[in-house]
């Protein structure tokens, strides 16, 4: 696509090429970036937004009167270091996750046993549930576990995920065989296996998994409040769509607690890009 | 070295889940055994439970909890020994967490319940019988409170809330721009709305409205249903949706679409454009006075509210919420106290402080800042006239219904009577379910 | 009992590896579809749930009523415009903005891979005030920018057929990021010595993409279509918070009925019936696209 604005090109005058094709990809790539991002600018000028300020014709995207107040307010109306203290705890959990959906692709990729198909078939199946009618069944059985308005409750149903198993199983499909079978020549043991050999190697995949299973838990909603009985089990999300009322809501707050709640997504992503853009020489995805 | 940290942590983590099962696994048994089949559940939700001195109270209330916990703090201190413990909910994600309560049996001991979710809940049995806590307590009874709230607690004769808070619709309008009219007291009935309407729209120009209807929502067709004389459902459960009252509403309604007099959808900014003068008046409740007063202080002086302009009569809706018990509750009689309180005098006041709700008890309503704010009495005279929307389970569904037939008029174009046969026969299958 | 004690100390290393997965998805979501299923041949509703007594099967009545619910076809209808349109634009969209974000290495292309990412990981409580302004008719964003070239005022969520784009374009700036990612992390994984080889045999920028490059995305592509797929059908968050399904049903997808008839209107068991007939065409298409993968890979 693109790319095709590059052209074919003769030897000779490649070099001189080459330098307009890369402006031509930081122009498309800046332009397109800025279409991306107006909604988010919108979200973070409005936030520090006085109330009578969001109906103002036309629309401000840098405030008039800026203000610190909604995010004061975020802290003062709510108790939004409680439901910081859940989301972490989410998270954290989320992780653990993350490393069982990694054992479990390591084990379909590497290993044969019976009924390994089967079973990977069954995993599969489960990402094409519609979450929208498990829910009330699985609070049942939530709630006959006696998990209900607990910390287990709140992060066990949506700890693993077919996704992820998925996509780990893929990326280790391609590391060599001979790789693992030497190390378990020297008298390695299996986990150790896992975690000094093949964790290493899907770093890229390991990031981007650590990336989404970071949003899924930081955005996650609709199940932590089903399941607390108890604000002092409130998510970030939850206690943010607190602030939608039945007829009207306070929309300087919301935007300022969605834009708090996008600040550490941001700090994380730049941690772990690193990861993913290091060069690994192992092909991955193939 | 990194990588046995992780090990580690995961372990840590491990442990730290069990140890968190399990010991909420031992609180629940415990309370389990003392109460019996299926209600077992109950214990978490009323945990620190009859053993002794305190009793904590469990409730439920919608949109932050600020506007409650004062209220709250106002109960224990009076009832020492008893824990309020308030759980604030979302609106959004009120009715899918109620309906898990009710699966598990597991919830509150005092719930808010918007009213219109009475019949339902009370048809499924979540809601515990209020009579004989009524003939205790003269405070609940139901001549303290206006009519129409008393109605939205009542489903099959039976007393399942007791009102908590009220709300209505009424006319919001720029007297400054209704004068240039011809009505500086505003319309005072449907022809004179119709009028204004044209008027102001014909001196206003493009882009300028005279009245806001929602289509979207059910409780603007319903007023205007209930004003040309129509009832929505009769007592035998038959729709009148097609009977010529109904259509007379629907006509009249479709009339300000024809003629451009109302936005499309609800897209219009109404603070703002009530300011500009784009919208001079609008139909809506007492939530949205602190906005005007807020976001429009330069119109100050310039807009005052009225109850709605009359056909046969003037009704409007009744909504707000009430408080209920919940079927399960382990401590029903602390939980019917609670309310008694929650409607009293002293707290129907500071929950209007806390949070503009008006007071469902007719008494508060003779304090000063009600009757000295024309804004506010104004709400006070449209409530002597609100009546609820019907109390049937069906009704989220027979009103989606008729939103969705009135979508097909304004947007689709179909012609108002046989658009209003069809939407009859559709709800009556509904009903006769 | 010997054979299944060998058997086990043999394989005891994979199946205490996915035993953790297993038992937590059988438990949470096979448990609970299965009860769905039995739901979905019951009249369930809301008193039925408070009381089990009160359920009554219904055999296969949900579903015939279900293909009689012109809401529902309509649904059906509005879900696959939804994934034909949606799912090639995601896909081909974030492999080239992939591609774009591979092409250096500077700060300039670091800053922008964050850029790209943002939308996918706010808060869909902020992304439905923020678009329900950028859309507005009146004084949206969008209608001030088209009024620049004397394009007249659209009706971007009111307007039957233009709802359905603009909840794709929403869906479409949200999904970008999160498939970029997948497809850069592929990008790295291409060893340079390909590309040092092709250039050697004097091959082009253009000859390298599409020679090298693309075949190589090519179970990334398999991986982000699939995914995508899944998660189109069961297209719900962007309708749910923009347009509530209107208007007139245009931007009803299967999961927001499925969600409406469940949640709103307590009927569990007509719900639980959507929800499988949802479940039955993801498998099917996920079942094509497998078989379309495994023919490709053996050429």
């Amino acid at each position: 696509m693109e790319e095709s604005e590059g052209g074919p090109v003769e030897e000779g005058q490649s070099m001189a090429l080459k330098k307009v094709e890369k402006s031509i990809m930081i122009a498309l790539l800046v332009i397109g970036g800025i279409l991306m991002m107006v909604p988010f600018i919108w979200m973070i000028g409005s936030s520090f937004k006085p109330e009578n300020e969001f109906t103002i014709i036309p629309p401000t995207i840098i405030p008039n009167h800026p203000t610190f107040k909604n995010y004061t307010d975020l802290f003062v109306k709510m108790d939004f270091l409680v439901y910081l203290k859940n989301t972490l705890w989410i998270v954290v959990w989320s992780f653990v996750g993350l490393l069982l959906n990694a054992i479990a692709g390591y084990a379909f990729a590497k290993f044969e046993f019976p009924g390994k198909n089967k079973f990977f078939l069954l995993i599969l199946a489960t990402m094409m549930i519609p979450s929208q009618v498990t829910m009330i069944p699985t609070y049942l059985i939530v709630n006959k576990l006696h998990l209900v308005n607990t910390m287990a409750g709140v992060v066990l149903p949506g700890l693993v995920g077919a996704f992820g198993i998925f996509l780990f199983r893929q990326f280790m499909q391609t590391i060599p065989t001979d790789l693992i079978e030497a190390i378990r020549l020297d008298g390695a043991g299996e986990l150790k296996i896992f975690f000094i050999l093949i964790l290493p190697i899907v770093k890229p995949v390991l990031a981007v998994q650590g990336i989404l299973t970071f949003i899924a838990a930081w955005n996650s909603f609709l199940w932590p409040l089903i399941v607390a009985n108890d604000e002092k089990l409130y998510t970030l999300s939850v206690g943010l769509s607190l602030l939608k009322g039945q007829y009207s809501s306070e929309f300087g707050l919301q935007m300022a607690g969605a834009a708090f709640m996008v600040v550490p997504i941001i700090i994380i992503f730049a941690f772990f890009q690193k990861h993913i853009i290091e060069g690994y020489t192992i092909s991955g995805m193939k | 070295m990194k990588k046995k940290g992780i090990i580690t942590v995961a372990a840590l983590l491990s442990i730290s889940l069990l140890a968190g099962c399990g010991s909420n696994d031992s609180n629940n048994s415990n309370a389990g055994a003392s109460g019996d089949s299926g209600a077992s559940g109950t214990a978490s939700a009323s945990s620190g439970t009859s053993g002794g001195g305190s009793t904590t109270l469990k409730v439920w209330f919608m949109g932050t909890s600020d506007s409650v916990e004062p209220i709250a703090k106002m109960y224990e201190e009076k009832n020492p020994g008893v824990k309020v413990d308030v759980q604030a909910i979302p609106w959004d994600a009120a009715h899918d967490k109620l309906l898990t309560a009710v699966a598990s049996k597991e919830g509150p001991d005092v719930i808010q319940m918007g009213t219109t979710w009475i019949p339902e809940f009370a048809e499924a049995g979540a809601l515990l019988d209020l009579a004989p806590y009524i003939e205790k307590d003269p405070a609940l009874k139901a001549d303290n409170f206006f009519d129409g709230a008393i109605q939205t607690t009542q489903f099959n004769g039976v007393t399942v809330g007791i009102p908590w808070y009220v709300e209505t619709r009424a006319l919001f309008y720029r007297s400054d721009l209704l004068a240039d009219v011809g009505y500086p007291e505003g319309p005072k009935t449907w022809d004179e709305l119709k009028d204004a309407a044209e008027k102001l729209v014909a001196k206003g120009g493009k882009g300028h409205y005279a009245v806001n209807i929602d289509a979207k929502d059910q409780n603007y067709l319903s007023m205007f249903a209930w004003q040309a004389g129509s009832d929505i459902i009769d007592s035998n459960r038959q729709p009148l949706f097609n009977k010529p009252e109904y259509v007379e509403a629907m006509n009249y309604l479709n009339s300000f679409y024809k003629e451009k007099l109302v936005p499309v959808g609800s897209e219009l900014d109404t603070f703002a454009a009530f300011k500009d003068g784009t919208l001079p008046m609008f139909i809506s409740g007492p939530w949205m006075i602190q906005g005007v007063k807020e976001k429009d202080p330069e119109i100050e002086g310039k807009w005052t509210i009225k109850t709605l302009p009359a056909n046969k009569n003037n009704k409007s809706l009744m909504g707000g919420s009430d408080l209920s018990i919940f079927k399960y509750s382990k401590h029903p009689e602390e939980a019917a106290k609670f309310i008694s309180f929650m409607s009293g005098m002293d707290a129907q006041l500071k929950y209007y402080e806390t949070s503009n709700s008006l007071p469902a008890l007719k008494e508060a309503w003779n304090d000063s800042r009600f009757t000295s704010d024309p804004l506010i009495s104004a709400f006070g005279e449209q409530l002597k006239v609100a009546v609820p929307t019907p109390m049937i389970a069906e009704w989220e569904e027979v009103s989606q219904a008729s939103v969705a037939s009135f979508e097909q008029i304004t947007i689709g174009g179909a012609d108002v009577q046989s658009e209003m046969d069809k939407l009859n026969g559709k709800i009556a299958g509904i009903l006769s379910k | 009992m010997k054979e299944l004690a060998r058997g086990w100390s043999k394989y005891k290393y994979p199946y205490m590896f996915i035993a953790p997965v297993i038992i937590l998805l059988t438990v949470f979501s096979v448990v609970p579809i299965i009860v769905a299923l039995i739901i979905s041949f019951t009249d369930m509703d809301l008193i039925g749930l408070a009381d089990y007594s009160h359920i009554k099967g219904v055999g296969f009545s949900n579903y015939i009523d279900l293909f009689k619910d012109p809401v529902f076809l309509k649904s059906i209808y509005n879900t696959a415009i939804y994934v034909v349109i949606g799912v090639p634009l995601v896909v081909i969209l974030s492999m080239a903005i992939a591609l774009l974000l591979n092409y250096g290495t500077g700060w300039l292309f670091k800053t922008f891979r964050l850029v790209y990412y943002l939308p996918s990981i706010t808060n869909i409580v902020a992304v439905a005030v923020v678009w329900g302004y950028l859309y507005n008719s009146n004084y949206g964003l969008f209608n001030y920018v088209l009024s620049w070239f004397g394009i007249p005022e659209q009706q971007w969520l009111l307007d039957p057929s233009l709802a359905k784009v603009s909840l794709i374009l929403l869906a479409l700036w949200k999904a970008l990021g999160l498939n970029m990612i997948i497809f850069l992390a592929a990008l790295q994984g291409i060893p340079r010595d390909y590309y040092e080889a092709a250039e050697l045999d004097g091959a082009t920028g253009w000859k390298k993409l599409r020679y090298i490059t693309v075949p190589l995305l090519g179970f990334a592509t398999f991986f982000v279509t699939i995914t995508t797929l899944i998660g189109w059908i069961q297209f719900f968050e962007e309708p749910f918070v923009m347009t509530k399904g209107g208007p007139l049903n245009a931007t009803m997808s299967m999961a927001l009925f499925i969600y409406n008839n469940g949640f709103q209107l307590n009927n569990f068991g007509y719900a639980a019936s959507g929800s499988f007939v949802l479940f039955i065409i993801i498998i099917i298409a996920t079942i094509v696209q497998f078989a379309v993968r495994k023919k490709e890979v053996e050429y």
